[in-house]
């Protein structure tokens, strides 16, 4: 292609796309801090292309360091997309699209980040781990191998999404939010399902309290489960579920809540027994 | 009982720093607490205990991830001490799983503020960028690592090291209720982390899904496993997919017939 002005002759190579999706692999959160987040990973990571394309000039370069070094925070494997649609725009316009590439970042970095929390780290989570930990609570480590083989599928998607965000520029900022919800939906089905497994096979908690009515004595346990198997355990995720929804409670004050009803519930045979000699 | 020996103390320090890299980059399992406890268990040659613990505590926290950068208890420090305790202690799982949680915890603050330190490599990047410095922005984000491993490396290091003065003196104060009370809160602490997936996940809109997978193992759990679930999940999930490209599809079709109209 014949030079069509100053700023659009330098061309990207391979190698520094490739360069520039190592770090982003790695080094994206290195210098995360409260200020500007992902800022100064951002600067670091897009660091080869500007290395290319400004090392010549101290007043671009400049330009560049400080527009990359603003706040930036998405999903780390989303940012790949904004990162690749980056290097085209400064690679094809320069540093005179400042406004465009900080519009780019800052448009696409929070709707990444919710479709990015939900496919990459929740739904991927509740999948990829809760099998890998269910197949360790029988004992054997081989399911630690089910992480690693999902881990090289998704450093896959992610070179394919700085190659995707590369092509498309900006154009993949309305198309890829529409292509990627069906997949969202469906890996929230799967997540569901999996969920509502989880309870029953991995919380075994069952009561031992018992009842006795004149020669009769009565396991509460057995007559629970008459009435649904699993039933205690349900009722503790629903009740953890109900009070997540509360304003005042995070995870941390869940945890002692489940472990403040874990000391009533383990020894509450033995309160009952206290409390009836008393009588 | 025997104390953890340097040579132990020394490959699980190295093991935390990858861990932590791990953590903050591709995520690809070894910063999660199921890793933790089954590599230091079988450092110290105990594997069953540690599987315990790690699957444990991943149930416990598989809702509970950085989004956006907030601060989670460090599980990852908590399961390598925890785990080490438990058997050190000869105590069991359920004794590692209440110790990793507290622990756990209590190491929020660290990662708190290696976060803030950081702030100050940030401060240096911009003071570099006026000079147009990019080698000094590069060593600013590189040196950002530091804080991050050193804020788990360091509780690592001392609670392994003085590993045995630790369990001596948990174990004088804990009564046998409270043994009692924590075995059966860690039964049912794996609750959680299905309480926070449901928070995240559509599940007002998709409850049916729910409703099998729960099914399927709560009656049919002699049968089926979870990973049964999980495809028939798969199978549920791919029906979606194709009835939404269906959608997708007649939807263009009309778009284009109304062009033609025009």
């Amino acid at each position: 292609m014949a030079d069509k002005n100053q700023t659009g002759s330098v061309k990207l190579e391979k190698s520094d796309i490739n360069k520039v999706y190592l770090r982003n692999l790695f080094t994206l959160q290195f210098g995360w801090n409260y200020e500007k987040m992902q800022g100064l990973g951002y600067a670091y990571v897009i660091m080869p292309v500007l290395k290319r394309l400004y090392s010549n000039d101290p007043e671009k370069m400049k330009r560049a360091l400080k527009m990359h070094l603003g706040y930036f925070n998405t999903t780390p494997a989303m940012s790949h997309l904004i990162v690749g649609a980056d290097m085209a725009l400064e690679e094809e316009l320069g540093i005179e699209a400042e406004e465009a590439i900080t519009g780019l970042k800052t448009g696409l970095m929070g709707p990444f980040a919710g479709v990015g929390d939900t496919l990459f780290i929740a739904i991927y989570r509740a999948i990829v781990f809760s099998i890998a930990s269910y197949i360790a609570m029988q004992g054997n480590p081989i399911g630690l191998i089910i992480p690693l083989i999902a881990c090289a599928g998704v450093l896959w998607i992610r070179y394919k999404f700085t190659c995707i965000g590369y092509q498309s520029g900006r154009k993949l900022a309305t198309g890829f939010a529409d292509k990627i919800s069906p997949i969202t939906e469906a890996a929230s089905i799967l997540g569901l399902t999996v969920v509502g497994a989880l309870i029953p096979s991995v919380i075994k908690y069952r009561t031992d309290l018992q009842f006795t009515m004149g020669e009769v004595t009565f396991a509460l346990q057995d007559m629970l489960d008459k009435i649904m198997p699993s039933l205690l355990p349900l009722g503790i995720v629903v009740f953890s579920y109900w009070l997540l929804g509360k304003k005042k409670v995070n995870s941390t004050k869940l945890i002692f809540i489940l472990i403040g009803l874990g000391m009533v519930l383990g020894n509450l045979q033995s309160m009952l027994t206290f409390v009836a000699g008393l009588f | 009982m025997q104390g953890v020996s340097l040579l132990v103390v020394i490959a699980l320090i190295l093991y935390t720093v990858i861990a932590v890299v791990d953590q903050i980059s591709i995520q690809c399992g070894l910063y999660t607490p199921l890793f933790a406890a089954v590599i230091t268990g079988a450092l110290l040659g105990d594997l069953p205990t540690g599987l315990i613990v790690g699957a444990t505590l991943q149930l416990m926290t598989l809702g509970v991830a950085t989004y956006g950068g907030a601060t989670v208890p460090d599980y990852l420090s908590g399961a390598i001490m925890g785990t080490a305790y438990a058997i050190i202690s000869g105590q069991g799982a359920e004794y590692g799983i209440g110790l990793a949680i507290p622990i756990g915890l209590l190491l929020t603050q660290m990662d708190i503020l290696g976060r803030m330190t950081n702030s100050f490599f940030q401060h240096y990047a911009d003071r570099c960028a006026e000079n147009a410095d990019y080698k000094g922005v590069e060593r600013a984000n590189l040196l950002g690592l530091l804080p991050w491993v050193l804020s788990r490396v360091i509780p690592v290091a001392l609670g392994l090291i003085f590993g045995e003065a630790v369990v001596n003196g948990v174990n004088a104060i804990i009564p046998a209720w409270f043994m009692t009370g924590l075995k059966t809160a860690g039964a049912i602490l794996p609750a959680m982390g299905m309480a926070i997936l449901m928070r995240y996940l559509p599940i007002k809109k998709y409850y049916p899904y729910f409703i099998i997978g729960f099914v399927l193992i709560a009656f049919g759990g002699a049968t089926f496993t979870v990973m049964a679930a999980a495809l028939i999940g798969l199978a549920l999930a791919a029906l979606h997919l194709s009835r939404a490209r269906e959608r997708a599809a007649v939807q263009t079709l009309d778009e284009e017939e109304v062009e033609i109209d025009g």
